[in-house]
């Protein structure tokens, strides 16, 4: 009977991707054990999961696969080149605050820059984060992942229609009667958006897919629209294009709600859909048909992902998309609008806590001086108004910045490995080593650990209270199912600590202390309070009102009222540009980098669950055309080395029918087959999102492939010692 | 008559779900607990892309099954309508794997050591999770519900819809 009291089944939400599911875990508290973990009822959900929803939570029992579980706090005591050692929470939280305070004084606040965490800690340890950064450092130096992934989409949305979110809620895609999905591969991203789709076309919706690869999205679309790669601004020119041509245009809407339409017509004009079909490889027949069929219903969703915000044209794809919709009439009802689905669990919530360099949280401008006042008040500090710097331009603020005074000097990383993440990282690893002061405050050691300066040991999803924001707007409930195992603390808690160190006290009891300071400054939050969200288990934003009538916002832009300073939104593009980096006679394949639907951002949590590790390990897998492979002589699971400018790696040749000859596609998820040692750091000039999805590579067979099998699990036990993992100890 | 899963391919996603949910069903819980190694990864089931469709292969357990012919050692038998394979009896011969025409069967390594210290290798197919699970566990876990369970009143019960659809068309 004794046993019996201590099992308690606790519901919370995925720590996956953005779509939110609702996990229900059976838990043996007295042996602290995970019994039974299963997918229940949620708004965006529906009781249904995906592999990383049923099988990702393994990680929680510190398997040691890939990595290990950080459990005590670690500093270099005499600088960089001596081995980190393990030291209590006084003397870590002190060492960090010692120097964090050292180079404000020497260098500046600018000089620092820390990066949220779009991931496990939740929204409560990103509001902490970027209070740290702003009123304890002094500076709006603060970014996050969504840099690397939806920072385009945030500034594309917000520069046209006012807010950079997705405007209409995910169970709303399956009444859509048109859905375009560009750059999106909702199977391999989110499966459970991707349910939304496959519903939405057995209620007869039509589906088209944009997309250089035939993806399983693809697959199931009733029109591919197979583009080449980087032509994206070309095609969704040519939409708009034949929709004002042909007078598609929703005449009513476009008046009362939009401007700026001679300066977008001016653009567009050229892009007639024979000249696009000379850039983007389409036949001008499929164009003008998918303009047709986009613009026939006021019921038209338009999705995108990776695929068109990481290129350097991802802002001005993102800006055109929302046109589309506007010249449509396609928003402000159920149903219709723009959809950046969000990868990461908590990108969208990490933006809405205002880990951006140049928005407070709830989406407020630091350059206001009346919510810069709100905020000074708030904290008890005076603030700067000057946007920050984003972290993808890190490199440039260190290695390639001659004045010293200019710098970043202090780096403090929660929740994020850039030294696997980011793009070319062979420059990542040498500004991480040069860098004065370096802070990862992580769950399990990672590739940029290994250059800091000082490690911190946080707990992971599972073992700490909290909320998420869904990728669309939906703030859900994360609880604490396990106690933490070692000697670590709630991201949340150690920057107040580090805070209090720095002669700033910051003191919460709990989470929802720190939400409710949060919610009081954010007027679209204010309403959505823990008790709503227990209630009605996912608040959409924007939620005003602390009353119960108040339940939050299903669609936004109700009756074309856009979340712009005037409501008006406004008509956006720009001319085509073709990628930074083009195919060449030394490289002359285009490298794309996509994703590997049983893993997740940089694999310590999925790589530590063995399920998805059994189904998939390293080096991962580089797509490579039939034709291609016959030309190289390469056959399936072959290890071969793939190059660019940048690097090489390691990998298996997989040919398929599913990609065009020229082009190949690696997942970035791999540590081994690292792609992104590969990929380039150029930028998008207005997001700073850089370019993943296009660069020049080379691909070479390796003849001996005995010493490469051995050569791969050579380099695959080094990461793992680096890593921290005693062989001795897996097999026990 | 006996059951079988049948996939469709317009919905699924091609994710894989259901393979890991066969290896849980089969190992049994213990496999979040030990060495990953320490076990043989092998669904029952098989994912097959091609350009145009993504499914996953199952035994279609069938009537006559031709692997239950072939079988030179008995091993393969039918029972409460689902086609198994009794693995002690399974010498590995691998004339089940020529003789199904989908496919569906392979011959995979146990963690079992031989006498010689060579692994044991037996022949491997879907039992619709018999004995192992209450349905077949990949049906459950599917995210978009692209596999079905048919069993002979499902099958039934569509073919008097089909042929009572033919006899409302023949009167217009």
């Amino acid at each position: 009977m004794a046993k019996k009291v201590s099992v308690k089944e606790i519901q919370t939400t995925c720590c996956y991707c953005g779509t939110g599911c609702q996990l229900l875990f059976t838990v043996d508290q007295d042996a602290n054990k995970i019994l039974d973990v299963h997918p229940v009822w949620g708004r965006t959900n529906e009781g249904t999961a995906c592999l990383k929803g049923w099988y990702g939570w393994d990680y929680l029992n510190d398997p040691q696969i890939l990595t290990k579980r950080l459990k005590e706090p670690m500093i270099r005591k005499n600088g960089k080149g001596s081995p980190l050692e393990v030291v209590s929470w006084d003397e870590a939280i002190k060492f960090v605050a010692d120097n964090f305070k050292k180079i404000k004084e020497k260098w500046g606040p600018d000089s620092f820059l820390g990066a949220a965490s779009a991931r496990g800690p939740g929204n409560e340890a990103g509001y902490i984060t970027q209070k740290f950064t702003r009123a304890v450092m002094g500076t709006n130096n603060i970014d996050h992942c969504a840099r690397i992934c939806h920072a385009a989409s945030v500034a594309g949305s917000r520069q046209t229609i006012g807010e950079g979110a997705m405007s209409l809620s995910i169970p709303e895609i399956e009444n859509a009667e048109v859905i375009f999905n560009i750059g999106y591969n909702a199977a391999a991203s989110h499966p459970i958006v991707a349910r939304r789709i496959v519903k939405a076309k057995e209620k007869g919706a039509f589906i088209i897919c944009a997309d250089p690869r035939i993806t399983e999205t693809a697959r199931i679309s009733d029109l591919h629209l197979q583009l080449k790669g980087g032509s994206n601004v070309a095609l969704v020119n040519s939409l708009a294009n034949v929709i004002i041509s042909e007078d598609l245009i929703d005449h009513e809407f476009v008046k009362l709600h939009t401007k700026g339409f001679d300066e977008f017509w001016e653009i567009v004009k050229e892009y007639t859909p024979e000249y696009a079909a000379t850039i983007t490889g389409l036949s001008p027949e499929d164009i003008r048909f998918t303009a047709r069929k986009y613009a026939s219903s006021k019921h038209s969703v338009i999705l995108w992902g990776m695929g068109i915000t990481q290129f350097s044209q991802g802002v001005e794809t993102v800006k055109c998309c929302c046109s589309l919709a506007m010249l449509t009439g396609n928003f402000g009802r159920p149903s219709c609008g723009t959809g950046p689905v969000r990868g990461q669990n908590n990108v969208q919530g990490t933006c809405d806590m205002g880990d951006l360099p140049d928005v407070y949280p709830g989406y407020q401008n630091v350059t206001d001086p009346e919510i810069q006042a709100k905020f000074e008040k708030a904290w008890g500090v005076k603030l700067s108004n000057k946007a920050g710097i984003q972290l993808t331009r890190v490199p440039e603020f260190v290695i390639h910045e001659k004045d010293p005074a200019k710098r970043i000097h202090a780096y403090y990383i929660t929740g994020e490995d850039p030294a696997q993440s980011d793009p070319d990282l062979e420059e990542i690893r040498e500004t991480l080593d040069q860098v004065d002061f370096v802070v990862v405050q992580d769950i399990f050691w990672n590739k940029t650990a290994e250059h800091a300066d000082a490690v911190l040991p946080a707990t992971a999803w599972g073992e700490h209270d909290g909320c998420y924001t869904s990728s669309d707007r939906g703030f859900q409930r994360v609880r604490k199912v396990l106690e933490p195992q070692g000697n670590v603390l709630p991201d949340w808690e150690i920057t107040c600590r580090i805070a209090t160190a720095m002669g700033y006290p910051m003191h919460y009891n709990n989470t929802e202390e720190i939400w409710n300071e949060m919610i009081d400054l954010c007027p679209k939050f204010t309403g959505a309070t823990y008790e709503k969200m227990e209630r009605q288990g996912s608040v959409q934003w924007p939620c005003w009102d602390k009353g119960h009538e108040d339940t939050g916002t299903m669609f936004l832009h109700k009756d074309g009222h856009f979340a712009t300073p005037d409501g008006i939104g406004i008509l956006k593009t720009s001319p085509y540009h073709p990628p930074t980096e083009v195919e060449n006679t030394e490289f002359p394949l285009s490298l794309c980098t996509v994703r590997e639907v049983g893993h997740y951002s940089v694999r310590t949590m999925t790589g530590n669950c063995r399920m998805l590790r059994n189904l998939e390990d390293e080096p991962g897998w580089v797509e490579m055309s039939l034709e291609d492979c016959d030309k190289l002589g390469l056959r399936e699971g072959e290890i071969v080395k793939v190059f660019s400018k940048r690097g090489s790696v390691y990998t298996r040749c997989k040919p398929t029918e599913r990609v065009k000859q020229g082009a190949v596609y690696m997942t970035y998820q791999w540590w081994i087959g690292a792609c992104n040692e590969l990929t380039i750091s150029s930028l998008d000039p207005a997001s700073r999102t850089p370019e993943y999805k296009y660069c020049a590579a080379r691909v070479e067979k390796i003849k001996d492939q005995a010493w490469a099998k051995e050569e791969v699990a050579r380099i695959y036990e080094d990461l793992r010692s680096r890593m921290h993992i005693v062989k001795e100890e897996v097999l026990a | 008559m006996n059951s079988f899963i049948k996939a469709n391919p317009i919905r699924c996603i091609g994710c894989r779900t259901c393979l890991i949910s066969c290896v849980v069903a089969h190992e049994g819980k213990r496999i979040f607990e030990i060495d990953p190694d320490a076990y043989n990864f092998n669904p029952r089931l098989f994912m097959v892309k091609t350009a145009r469709v993504s499914a996953p292969v199952h035994c279609r357990h069938c009537e006559n099954p031709a692997c239950k012919a072939s079988c030179t050692s008995g091993a393969i038998y039918v029972r409460d309508n689902v086609v198994l394979v009794d693995t002690k009896k399974c010498i590995g011969c691998k004339n089940c794997v020529i003789a199904c025409p989908f496919g569906a069967v392979e011959i995979v390594e146990t963690a079992e050591v031989q006498h010689d210290g060579s692994p044991r290798k037996i022949a491997n197919k879907c039992d619709l999770c018999a004995g192992v699970a209450d349905s077949p566990s990949c049906v459950k876990v599917c995210p978009t519900q692209a596999l079905a369970l048919v069993t002979e009143d499902d099958l039934s019960e569509s073919v008097a819809d089909k042929r009572r659809s033919a006899a409302v068309a023949a009167l217009v």
